[in-house]
C-alpha cells in the first residue's frame, strides 16, 4: 500500500493531565530562567565561601594533628591548640547543632542577594514581558502558578542553606564514624526544619514582595529595606535605646533565626560587639507567631494581586 | 453654467493658495514635501535608497512590507532623521530645519507617553513645546482633542487609555500646531471601527482644507476607503508612485484578471476571445466569466463597445487584481 | 474528550449578565453559537474581552448561565480553559525561551505529558513555517513571527475551539494575507472552531461564517455573514474612467438617482447641475458612482451613455451591504432604538 504523509496539520490524540501537575514546567522554566544568569552563579559561587570555611574547618579540627605539626616546641603546641580551639568556640566548627545553625545564619546575605534576583526574573519578568497571561490563559489557577514559582525559590533557598549544611553532617559523619549519625540524628531534622521555615517564608515574602514592585531595581530596594533596614531598626531599637527584646520581631531574618534555633534545639545567641553585652532575644513561639503572620498577609496579597482578570485586555 | 463658472474659479483660487503660502526662489509654488534623491543609512545598513518625490495635497497611502523604510521614510520627512545623502524639504525649506517643523505634524506607530499625565496635559505640553502661549494652547488642545474625539476622555491619566484612545492622542498631538503636512505612521492601529469611521472622516475634512497627509498602515483595505493614492517602498526603495489605476496599468506583462457576470455568459465569452487584448477566458459557475487581459485602457473600451454591439446585460463587472494589495504584490514581484 | 463537532452547539448562552460595581460589561446576552469560524466584533468597550473571560472560566457571570462544549462556563473553570487554545493579541511570551520550548511549555501546561508536548511543539511549529526559526530566542522573533509563534502555543494541544484576539495586528500585507490563510484552512480543512475577535471588518468578512455585533454590552447581531447582509437588487456602483459631468446629467435624465460620487475616495460635489472634480490629481484617479437605479433597469443602458460621453466603464457591481456597512447600520439602529426607548420613559 502506497502513502503519502503531507506536512499538513496533523490532529493530536492523547489525554490531558490535571491542572495538579501544571507548577512542574512552570518551576522548571523558572529555574531555567536563573541558571541562565551569569550573576546567580557569582552569587552563588559567593554563598559557597562560607560552606567552605566551614567545611574546611570542619576538616582542620578532626584532622589537625598537633604533635606532628608543631614538634615538641611547647609554644607551637600552645599556639595550635589554642587556634583549634578559637575554631571550635567562636565559630563552632565541631560538627555541633551550632554549626549548623550558625552556618544557615552565615548565608542569610547571600540569600537575601539570590532572592533579589531571582524574584525579579521569575516574577518581575513575568508581569513585564505579559507571560502572566500565558500562563494564566492555560488550564491552570493561579495557585498552581504560584506553586510552580514558589518551588523554584524554594530550591534556591535551599541550594544555599539545606544542602551544603546537609553536606557537612555528611563530612562530619565521615568524620566521626557511624555513630555521629547515630547521636545526632536529631540534627537531620533540626535542619531540614530550618530550611522548611526558610523556604516559606522567603518564598512567599519574595514572591509577594516582586509582584507588587514588579521591576528588579525597586524590588532589591524594597527587600533590602524588609531584611536589611528592618535588621538595624530592630538593633537599634533594642540594643541601643534598650526597648524590650519583642521589637526584635521587626527583623524577619532574626525571626526565622529564633525558629531554626528552636528547630536544632540551641539557644538563640547573638554575636555581640563586646563580650559582656547580653542581648536580649523574643521567645521562639513570639517569632512563629509572627512569621505566620507574615506568610498569611503574603498569600492574601498574592490571592488579591495575581488575577486572572488581567488576561483579556 | 453660471454657477459651474464660479464654482471652478473658487477653486482654482482655493487650491494654488494652498501651494503658494511659501514659493520657492523661482516663483513656482514648493512641494508642501520633497525628496531629492535621499538615502539614508544606519552604519551598514541601508533604510532609504536614493528616492525622489513629491507629495501632493490630499491622502497618500504609504505602504510596504515591514523593514522596506517607511518609518525611515517618515522620520526623514519629519526631520527626526538627517538624510545621508539628498535633500528633504518641506514648503521649500530642510525638513531638518525649525520652520520646516513648524508646517509637519506626525504620529509616531509606538507609544510616546508620560504615562502619569492626563491626555489633556500631554496635547497641552505638546502645544506648549510647539510655541504658542499658555492660553493658546489650552485653546488649541482643546479644539484638537475635540477633533479626535476625546475631548470626554482627556482627563483620565493615559496609563489606562486603550490602545484606539492612545492613538487618538497621538493623533490630537500631531494635529494641535494645525500642520500643513501630515504624517501619520499607522494612525489606525487599534481603533475600533466606529471610531474609525470619524477619523476617516476628520481626515477627508483635513485633505478637503488643501492639507497633505502621508498615512501608512498595512491595513490596505481599510487604506482604500481613504484614498486611491499610494506610494510604494520595498528594500528602501521608491517603487510606485501614483494612483492604484495607473500602477496598475503600467504593468504591462501582468494581465488583468476581470470577472465578468452576464445574461449570456457563453456568447460574452466567444465575443471577448475575438478582442486582441483578451488572453484567455474561463467560464464559471453561477455564470461568471473570468477573463485574462492585456492593456487594460484599450480592453475596457474595446469591452463597452462589445457590450452595446452583442446587445449583453452585464451585472457584474469586477476587476480582481486592481486592488491595493495586489499592487503591492506585483510591484514586488516585479521588482525582484 | 470525544466532541460531536455537528450535533453539539459550540457555545450557548442565556441571559449572560455581568457587572463590575456600577458598570454593567455584559447584560443579557443570549447566544446560541454552532461550530464554525464566528467573528466577533464591537466597538472598544463593548463587551467583548469580559464576554471572551466568562467563556475562559476567567469570570464568572453575575446573572445567567452557559455552556461550552456542554461544560457550565460557571462551574468549568480549568476545563474550560482546556478546551479552548488561546492566542492574546497583546505579546503574551515568556523572554529567554526558545521558540520550540515555549510551545512546549505551552503544551505542557495545557496538561500534555512533557514528551508529547516536545514532539507536538516541532510539528506545530513546522506547520505554521517556523521551522527554521524553533531554536532561536523569542526575543529575536519578528513581529510577523511573534504572531505564528502565538497561533502555534494555541494549537499545540489541538484544542477544538480558538480564541483569537487581534490575530493579524502588526503584521504586514503578505503575512496578514498569510495568517487569514492559515486561519481559513484550519476552520474549514480541519475542523477547528474559533472567535475572531477584531476590529479589522475585513479579516471577518474573509474568514469566518457567522458574526457577532456587541454593542454597550449586549448583542445586537448575530447570524450568518450572508443573511445578514441585505441585497439591494437596485444599487449599482460604477467604476468610471473619464470625466463624470454630461454622465450624471444623462443618468439622471434616465430616472437613475446617482446618490455618491467620489473621485480618487474625495466626494464630487452633486449639488444642481455642478460637475466640479479635482483638477490635476483627479485625472489618474477612477470616479465612482453609487446609483439607484429604476424598475427594469438595463444595465447595457449604463455602456450606452458612457459611450455616448466618451467615458469607459471599468467596473459594474451591485451594492450589496458589505459587513463595514452592516456593522454601522446595526450600530445605527440599535441607538435610535434606545434614544426612542428613553423617550417613551
Amino acid at each position: 500500500m502506497g502513502r503519502i504523509n503531507l506536512l499538513g496539520y496533523r490532529p493530536w490524540q492523547g489525554t490531558l493531565h490535571g491542572a495538579w501537575m501544571t507548577p512542574w514546567p512552570v518551576s522548571r522554566v523558572a529555574l531555567g530562567m536563573v541558571f541562565r544568569r551569569k550573576l546567580f552563579w557569582l552569587l552563588y559561587a559567593l554563598g559557597l565561601f562560607h560552606f567552605l570555611v566551614y567545611f574546611g574547618g570542619i576538616y582542620l579540627f578532626y584532622q589537625i594533628d598537633i604533635p606532628s605539626l608543631a614538634g615538641s616546641n611547647p609554644q607551637v603546641i600552645r599556639f595550635w591548640t589554642d587556634t583549634v580551639r578559637a575554631i571550635q568556640e567562636q565559630l563552632y566548627m565541631a560538627g555541633t547543632k551550632e554549626t549548623y545553625r550558625n552556618f544557615i545564619w552565615l548565608q542569610g546575605y547571600v540569600v537575601m542577594a539570590v532572592l533579589a534576583l531571582a524574584g525579579a526574573i521569575l516574577i518581575g519578568n513575568d508581569y513585564q514581558y505579559g507571560s502572566l497571561p500565558f500562563y494564566l490563559s492555560k488550564p491552570l489557577n493561579r495557585w498552581h502558578y504560584l506553586a510552580g514559582k514558589f518551588l523554584a525559590v524554594a530550591l534556591f533557598v535551599n541550594m544555599l542553606t539545606t544542602l551544603p549544611a546537609l553536606i557537612l553532617f555528611a563530612e562530619c559523619s565521615l568524620m566521626e564514624g557511624w555513630n555521629y549519625i547515630e547521636n545526632r540524628a536529631e540534627l537531620l531534622v533540626g535542619i531540614l526544619g530550618y530550611g522548611a521555615v526558610l523556604s516559606v517564608c522567603l518564598g512567599l515574602l519574595v514572591l509577594a514582595v516582586a509582584s507588587w514592585v514588579r521591576k528588579t531595581v525597586p524590588l532589591i530596594m524594597v527587600w533590602v529595606g524588609i531584611l536589611f533596614f528592618g535588621r538595624a531598626v530592630a538593633d537599634s531599637l533594642v540594643d541601643g535605646l534598650g526597648l524590650d527584646a519583642r521589637w526584635r520581631l521587626v527583623d524577619m531574618w532574626n525571626n526565622m533565626y529564633l525558629l531554626g534555633s528552636w528547630c536544632l534545639d540551641v539557644a538563640p545567641q547573638l554575636e555581640a560587639g563586646r563580650r559582656f553585652i547580653t542581648r536580649p532575644q523574643p521567645e521562639a513561639w513570639e517569632a512563629a507567631v509572627v512569621v505566620a503572620a507574615v506568610c498569611g498577609l503574603c498569600l492574601l496579597y498574592l490571592d488579591r494581586r495575581i488575577r486572572a482578570v488581567e488576561i483579556v485586555r | 453654467m453660471d454657477a459651474v463658472a464660479s464654482e471652478r474659479a473658487a477653486l482654482a483660487e482655493r487650491l494654488p493658495e494652498a501651494l503658494t503660502r511659501s514659493a520657492s526662489p523661482d516663483g513656482s509654488p514648493a512641494p508642501i514635501l520633497q525628496f531629492d534623491r535621499v538615502s539614508k543609512w544606519y552604519g551598514p545598513v541601508i533604510g532609504l535608497n536614493e528616492v525622489s518625490f513629491h507629495l501632493e495635497p490630499g491622502i497618500t497611502g504609504l505602504v510596504g512590507p515591514n523593514g522596506a523604510g517607511k518609518s525611515t521614510l517618515m522620520k526623514l520627512a519629519t526631520g527626526q532623521l538627517r538624510p545621508s545623502l539628498g535633500v528633504v524639504t518641506v514648503l521649500g525649506k530642510s525638513a531638518w530645519s525649525a520652520e520646516a517643523k513648524w508646517h509637519v505634524g506626525y504620529c509616531p506607530e509606538s507609544d510616546v507617553f508620560y504615562e502619569e499625565m492626563s491626555g489633556r496635559d500631554f496635547v497641552r505640553a505638546i502645544a506648549r513645546l510647539s510655541g504658542f502661549g499658555a492660553q493658546e494652547a489650552a485653546q488649541r488642545a482643546e479644539r484638537a482633542l475635540e477633533l479626535v474625539g476625546m475631548s470626554d476622555q482627556a482627563h483620565r491619566c493615559v496609563r489606562g487609555y486603550s490602545k484606539g484612545m492612545r492613538q487618538r492622542i497621538k493623533l490630537a498631538q500631531a494635529l494641535v500646531h494645525d500642520p500643513e503636512l501630515l504624517i501619520l505612521d499607522e494612525p489606525m492601529n487599534g481603533i475600533d471601527p466606529v471610531v474609525r469611521r470619524d477619523l476617516h472622516r476628520l481626515f477627508f475634512d483635513l485633505a478637503e482644507q488643501g492639507k497633505s497627509l502621508l498615512i501608512s498602515s498595512h491595513q490596505l483595505e481599510e487604506l482604500e476607503r481613504l484614498t486611491d493614492r499610494v506610494m510604494v517602498v520595498a528594500r528602501g526603495r521608491l517603487l510606485a508612485q501614483g494612483t492604484v489605476t495607473e500602477i496598475r496599468d503600467m504593468f504591462e506583462n501582468q494581465p488583468l484578471t476581470v470577472r465578468i457576470g452576464c445574461d449570456r455568459p457563453r456568447e460574452l465569452a466567444g465575443a471577448l476571445l475575438r478582442l486582441p487584448e483578451v488572453l484567455g477566458v474561463e467560464l464559471g459557475a453561477g455564470g461568471m466569466v473570468t477573463v485574462r487581459a492585456r492593456q487594460p485602457q484599450r480592453f475596457y473600451r474595446a469591452f463597452g463597445q462589445l457590450v452595446l454591439e452583442e446587445n449583453l446585460d452585464v451585472t457584474h463587472l469586477e476587476t480582481t487584481d486592481c486592488s491595493t494589495q495586489a499592487i503591492l504584490e506585483y510591484v514586488l514581484q516585479e521588482s525582484l | 474528550m470525544s466532541y460531536n463537532g455537528l450535533r453539539m452547539a459550540l457555545i450557548e448562552l442565556e441571559q449572560i449578565g455581568r457587572r463590575f460595581g456600577n458598570h454593567v460589561a455584559l447584560r443579557d446576552v443570549t447566544l446560541r453559537l454552532e461550530p464554525g469560524r464566528i467573528g466577533l466584533l464591537g466597538p472598544n468597550g463593548a463587551g467583548k474581552s469580559t464576554l471572551l473571560k466568562i467563556l475562559m472560566g476567567l469570570l464568572k457571570p453575575s446573572e445567567g448561565q452557559g455552556r461550552l462544549m456542554d461544560v457550565d462556563i460557571r462551574t468549568g473553570g480549568i476545563r474550560l480553559r482546556r478546551l479552548i487554545g488561546y492566542m492574546s493579541e497583546a505579546d503574551a511570551l515568556v523572554p529567554g525561551l526558545r521558540g520550540a520550548e515555549y510551545v512546549a511549555l505551552a503544551g505542557q501546561l495545557y496538561g500534555m505529558p512533557r514528551g508529547e508536548a516536545h514532539r507536538r511543539a516541532h510539528e506545530v511549529l513546522t506547520y505554521l513555517g517556523l521551522e527554521e526559526a524553533r531554536y532561536r530566542r523569542l526575543e529575536e522573533y519578528s513581529t510577523g513571527m511573534k504572531q505564528r509563534l502565538k497561533l502555534a502555543q494555541a494549537l499545540v494541544h489541538d484544542p477544538p475551539l480558538l480564541f483569537l484576539d487581534e490575530p493579524t495586528s502588526g503584521l504586514d500585507p503578505a503575512g496578514r494575507d498569510a495568517m487569514l490563510r492559515l486561519l481559513l484552512t484550519l476552520g474549514r480543512d480541519h475542523g477547528k472552531s474559533f472567535i475572531l475577535s477584531t476590529h479589522l471588518l475585513n479579516d471577518v468578512e474573509r474568514v469566518c461564517e457567522t458574526v457577532v455585533i456587541l454593542y454597550r454590552g449586549r448583542v445586537i447581531e448575530q447570524g450568518r455573514t450572508e443573511e445578514l447582509r441585505t441585497s439591494r437588487y437596485d444599487r449599482y456602483r460604477l467604476q468610471i474612467e473619464g470625466r463624470l459631468g454630461g454622465l450624471i446629467d444623462d443618468l439622471r435624465a434616465e430616472g437613475v438617482q446617482v446618490l455618491t460620487a467620489t473621485r480618487g475616495r474625495r466626494a464630487v460635489p452633486l449639488g444642481a447641475e455642478v460637475d466640479v472634480e479635482l483638477g490635476d490629481n483627479g485625472r489618474a484617479s477612477l470616479a465612482e458612482l453609487v446609483v439607484l437605479v429604476p424598475q427594469d433597469w438595463r444595465t447595457r443602458l449604463f455602456f450606452t451613455l458612457a459611450d455616448n460621453r466618451g467615458v469607459v466603464i471599468r467596473g459594474l457591481q451591485r451594492d450589496d451591504e458589505d459587513l463595514e456597512q452592516i456593522f454601522h447600520r446595526k450600530i445605527q439602529e440599535t441607538g435610535t432604538r434606545e434614544a426612542a426607548g428613553h423617550g417613551t420613559h
